[in-house]
């Protein structure tokens, strides 16, 4: 096992593997950093360019781009008060006062320097705990799995949107789309209108850039063409105090940074939540704990460190559940499941027995693009401020052809261009009538092997109606489902009629 | 259009739609049942009777609530349920789906060059920009760095 285990750590350390999670980091934080453009979005359009890489280039790429993502996104969140990503909006509460009185680099430095702490936090939390959950895991059958993903659907759509019945809608239509292609018992096309392009099914790349990246660019052209960009506050200090942080007001702030890191951690192992909750959480229990709660919001280190710490924590434990389950738990582990697919891995509690060194040498991408980011946060930050002042009329165009030509790249299909397009259109309607996308995408992503297990159920239980009641975890996870979804939608039914 | 008009407008769109798949498309585009396993038509069914149901549901709710809630003006409303929202901008969604939907065909004609060219002059004519120097060295910049990624880096067939 140790072998294995170092391995997979020398396969991290492979020179161009190294290159690929730094450049991750670096176009991460890049993209974090101009407001509109988020972790998924950068992921979504960079995962036709992993086809080119070896899986572990490919993953540690994206890996490092997500990260570098979380950290950008506090960038424009202390100069314009615009959170670059939903999750730094609790960062700009503090971030923003501080970048006012002249501390902005300050303010910057606390973001990065809790982010990898937040971030090296839940990466030992995920070596830690994947492996044996797994384990249990494997003992899991296809009923299990079947009422695992109901659940998991369920909470998705309750917890991460605002309205349960919305939820469910987006992520079964996201299964119905997951339906098209071949049928996988009788191999027969399915759901394809006679197009013999859709007879291969729909692939993630498409829907991720149509959903994640094109729509939302044309969204935020709509507020652009309207309002104009946002002013920019950059104001730096040249007193040493006010940029920099010392490592005594690092030490004060380790029992903030601790308590933000383990938030981060469990909400992010929980399919649903997301970031933004756990960012929001753990600055309000620092609010809570503090004997000053007077001054947050107006600049305080301890409300920077909180949000920052948590919503990184929530990188590394999001793959929890994906590598122990198969089962993301956002929308970044959803996109990276497509990235796995691509490079011929199924995510899972097998991929222990079947690609250790694999999931070790991701372990070890984790940990280096962890390290990258401190790196390059320390010694980038300045450049990294001057991309929030990127015009807006220049940057959206190049994103919209990048959109255009990255559909194209996964499999040189200009049929697949078409069907960016298409979802991007139908991602701009979800969008301006309060459908979450994102329950559609880990709709999409769940689907085969929600009916992959379906299938193995009728098949094993020679079409027994009755199978599912001799599981008695299968019935738990199947009554909890059905708890919160008739719970959710009387809660619904009351707020309604109480208004 | 209030929120409650734009609810009941799009659930009802999504009641009929499924209707729609349930009677008609799953039934003529599935195959048939091939004897063992489950049906083909079955997690489709699933979903689209999932839908039905809870848009359906939705319905309900919007009508109860109209039935038996006195009206509000808008601003009386707490839960804001009766503002106005944010529309859809068909215009602005057209001119910028457009171009991107004749730029493969375009590209295929012309050429990947000039029609990147002329796509990225367009659409960065919508997005808002009318100084000419910087529109045509972004477009040159941008179409010359992805040809020649793609041509030369990637080796990708061109479209």
């Amino acid at each position: 096992m140790i072998e294995v285990i170092m391995a997979g750590f020398i396969d991290a350390l492979h020179p161009l593997n190294l290159l690929f999670v730094l450049v991750g980091v670096i176009a991460g934080v890049v993209a974090g950093a101009i407001p509109g453009i988020n972790g998924p979005m950068a992921i979504a359009l960079c995962i036709p360019l992993s086809y080119y890489m070896s899986p572990v280039a490919a993953i540690g790429f994206l890996v490092g781009l997500n990260k570098g993502a979380f950290f950008g996104g506090s960038i424009s969140g202390v100069l314009l008060n615009t959170p670059g990503t939903p999750e730094a909006a609790a960062t700009t509460w503090d971030g923003y006062p501080m970048a006012m009185q002249g501390k902005g680099e300050k303010a910057l430095r606390m973001a990065l320097y809790a982010s990898v702490t937040g971030d090296a936090f839940s990466t030992v939390v995920l070596i830690l705990v994947a492996a044996p959950l797994a384990t249990v895991a494997l003992y899991m059958g296809p009923p299990e799995i079947f009422a695992l993903i109901c659940l998991a659907m369920t909470i998705i759509a309750g917890l991460g949107t605002q309205s349960i019945l919305r939820g469910l809608i987006a992520a079964a239509f996201g299964v119905l789309i997951g339906t098209v292609g071949m049928e996988p018992v009788s191999a027969l096309p399915r759901l394809t209108f006679h197009i013999y392009q859709l007879e291969r099914g729909i692939s993630l790349v498409p829907i991720g850039i149509g959903m994640l990246a094109f729509s939302e660019i044309i969204i935020q052209l709509e507020h652009y063409i309207k309002h104009g960009a946002d002013a920019c506050t950059m104001s730096f200090s040249s007193k040493p105090e006010d940029r920099y942080i010392s490592w005594a007001e690092y030490r004060g702030l380790i029992k903030t940074l601790l308590r933000a890191s383990i938030a981060g951690t469990v909400v992010g192992a929980l399919p649903g939540l997301g970031a933004p909750v756990a960012s929001f959480f753990a600055y309000d229990q620092e609010k809570k704990r503090s004997k000053t709660p007077e001054e947050f919001g107006k600049g305080k280190l301890e409300g920077i460190a909180a949000s920052e710490a948590a919503n990184s924590a929530v990188v590394g434990a999001s793959l929890i559940p994906l590598f122990t389950l198969g089962i993301p738990g956002n929308v970044a582990a959803a996109l990276l499941i497509g990235a796995f697919v691509i490079h011929g891995m199924i995510p899972g509690p097998l991929m222990f027995d079947q690609n250790a060194q694999f999931i070790y040498a991701i372990y070890g991408s984790l940990i280096i693009a962890n390290i990258f980011l401190l790196g390059v946060g320390r010694i980038g930050l300045k450049s990294f401020c001057k991309v929030v002042q990127a015009p807006a009329v220049i940057l959206y165009p190049m994103i919209i052809f990048t959109c255009i030509i990255g559909a194209y790249l996964a499999e040189y299909a200009v049929f697949d261009v078409t069907l960016m397009l298409f979802f991007a259109f139908v991602a701009y309607f979800m969008k301006k009538f309060d459908f979450n996308h994102i329950c559609f995408i880990i709709g999409f992503i769940l689907a085969p092997i929600w009916e992959t297990s379906l299938q193995q159920v009728i098949i094993s239980s020679e079409q027994n109606p009755y199978m599912f009641l001799t599981r008695p975890v299968a019935i738990i996870l199947m009554c909890i489902t059905f708890y919160v979804v008739v719970k959710s939608i009387r809660g619904s039914f009351k707020k309604a009629l109480s208004a | 259009m209030t929120i409650i008009q734009r609810d009941n407008l799009i659930f009802g769109f999504i009641a009929l739609g499924s209707g729609a798949f349930l009677l008609w498309i799953i039934p003529a585009y599935s195959p048939p049942y091939p004897g063992y396993g489950v049906s083909a038509s079955l997690l489709p069914n699933v979903t689209v009777g999932i839908m039905l149901v809870l848009s359906v549901l939705a319905l309900v709710r919007n009508t109860l609530s109209y039935l038996l809630v006195k009206p509000r003006k808008p601003e009386e409303s707490p839960s804001g349920n009766t503002s106005i929202v944010d529309k859809v901008q068909l215009w602005h969604l057209a001119r910028f789906l457009i171009p991107c939907v004749l730029l493969m065909p375009a590209m295929q004609w012309l050429g990947f060059i000039p029609a990147g060219l002329v796509f990225m002059l367009v659409i960065q004519y919508f997005c808002g920009q009318r100084k000419p120097v910087p529109a045509v060295l972004v477009a040159v910049g941008m179409v010359g760095i992805l040809y020649a990624a793609m041509r030369y880096g990637l080796g990708v067939p061109m479209p």
